[in-house]
């Protein structure tokens, strides 16, 4: 009875996770999937790209967040949606780090893309996303 | 046969079919799984990018610049060093320093105004009563791979100024060529 009972509760609890991490994911993607020119030229801020490559990368990766992120609230395919994102997470860690470690003085991109107020690339978001990776890995290995 | 035999023959030829793709689901790995997700998202895209009055190319634009939207590239034209100078003796554009503020009162071009990009939520409520949407304005920044101009522009046609062109390779561009600058006001003349 308590196994039957914990497991329940570890069943709500990784739904809830995923619930929540996909609507992280889903609202990150708004804004960026309406404005691509401007998601485009964060994109090209953060120097990882090429330049052919920067517009295809800004107009497909927000869909693939939006994708993730409906899938996890929908409770669809969730183990494979935590491993998207868990990869896309890791992919926006390297692109923080690398940010930071060059010196660059840039806008994070990652949930508003139209205000030239909005948070800078630093480490406390790069701490954030530890957080998003840990609960991408539990989705995708424990639901 | 009767029409019943047959309507159960139907529901078990349906249900075999659901269940055996049911068990090819189930058997697909999450990666593959995660692959039709990217796959869905490629589609999704293509629609979304095509119906959005916003669009932008797949690829950079023949010019090599990013992230403009399709309707916007024969309305920001990037103008050459020469030719930028050649309106700025005329007197026939007015010059728009995207940069930001600490670089502009450093140096700049005679007579340009500034209007730093990295801020342009805090400055243009402010600026937006200096620029006149009849004049041509020329926009620069500090020089390759930099988008700052190209960005401003993106947000003045948005706003119907119709009359702009970028600098290509701006403020190190006008330095090289010797083009005048307020601290050296006689170069190139």
């Amino acid at each position: 009875m308590c196994a039957i009972r914990r497991a329940t509760a570890r069943a709500i609890a990784l739904r809830v996770i995923g619930i929540a991490l996909g609507a992280t994911f889903v609202y990150a993607s708004l804004d960026k999937i309406a404005r691509p020119d401007r998601f485009a030229d964060i994109v090209n801020d953060y120097q990882m790209l090429p330049a052919l490559f920067v517009n295809a990368f800004a107009l497909l990766m927000p869909w693939v967040e939006m994708v993730t992120g409906a899938a996890l609230v929908l409770g669809v395919w969730r183990r494979a949606a935590g491993l998207l994102a868990a990869a896309l997470t890791v992919a926006f860690m390297v692109a923080i780090a690398q940010a930071r470690l060059r010196g660059l003085d840039i806008e994070c991109g990652c949930f508003d893309v139209s205000s030239t107020s909005s948070t800078k690339a630093s480490w406390s978001l790069f701490a954030r996303d530890a957080v998003l990776l840990a609960a991408s890995v539990l989705v995708w290995r424990r639901a | 046969m009767t029409a019943d035999s047959n309507s159960m023959r139907t529901e078990a030829i349906t249900q075999d079919e659901m269940s055996l793709v049911r068990r090819v689901v189930r058997r697909v790995p999450n990666g593959t799984r995660a692959a039709a997700l990217v796959g869905v998202a490629v589609a999704l895209a293509a629609v979304s990018n095509a119906l959005n009055p916003l669009g932008i190319r797949w690829t950079a634009a023949p010019d090599g610049r990013v992230g403009i939207p399709r309707a916007f590239e024969s309305r920001l034209p990037e103008i050459d060093v020469t030719k930028a100078f050649t309106l700025y003796r005329s007197g026939d554009a007015l010059f728009v320093d995207s940069r930001d503020q600490k670089d502009y009162d450093e140096d700049h071009i005679p007579g340009a105004i500034n209007i730093p990009m990295r801020r342009w939520d805090e400055v243009w409520p402010a600026m937006q009563f200096r620029l006149p949407k009849s004049r041509l304005l020329v926009l620069y920044c500090y020089g390759a791979r930099c988008g700052l101009s190209t960005r401003q522009g993106k947000r003045l046609l948005e706003l119907g100024y119709e009359h702009l062109a970028v600098l290509d390779y701006g403020w190190k561009a006008w330095r090289e060529a010797g083009y005048p600058t307020l601290k050296h006001p006689e170069e190139g003349l």
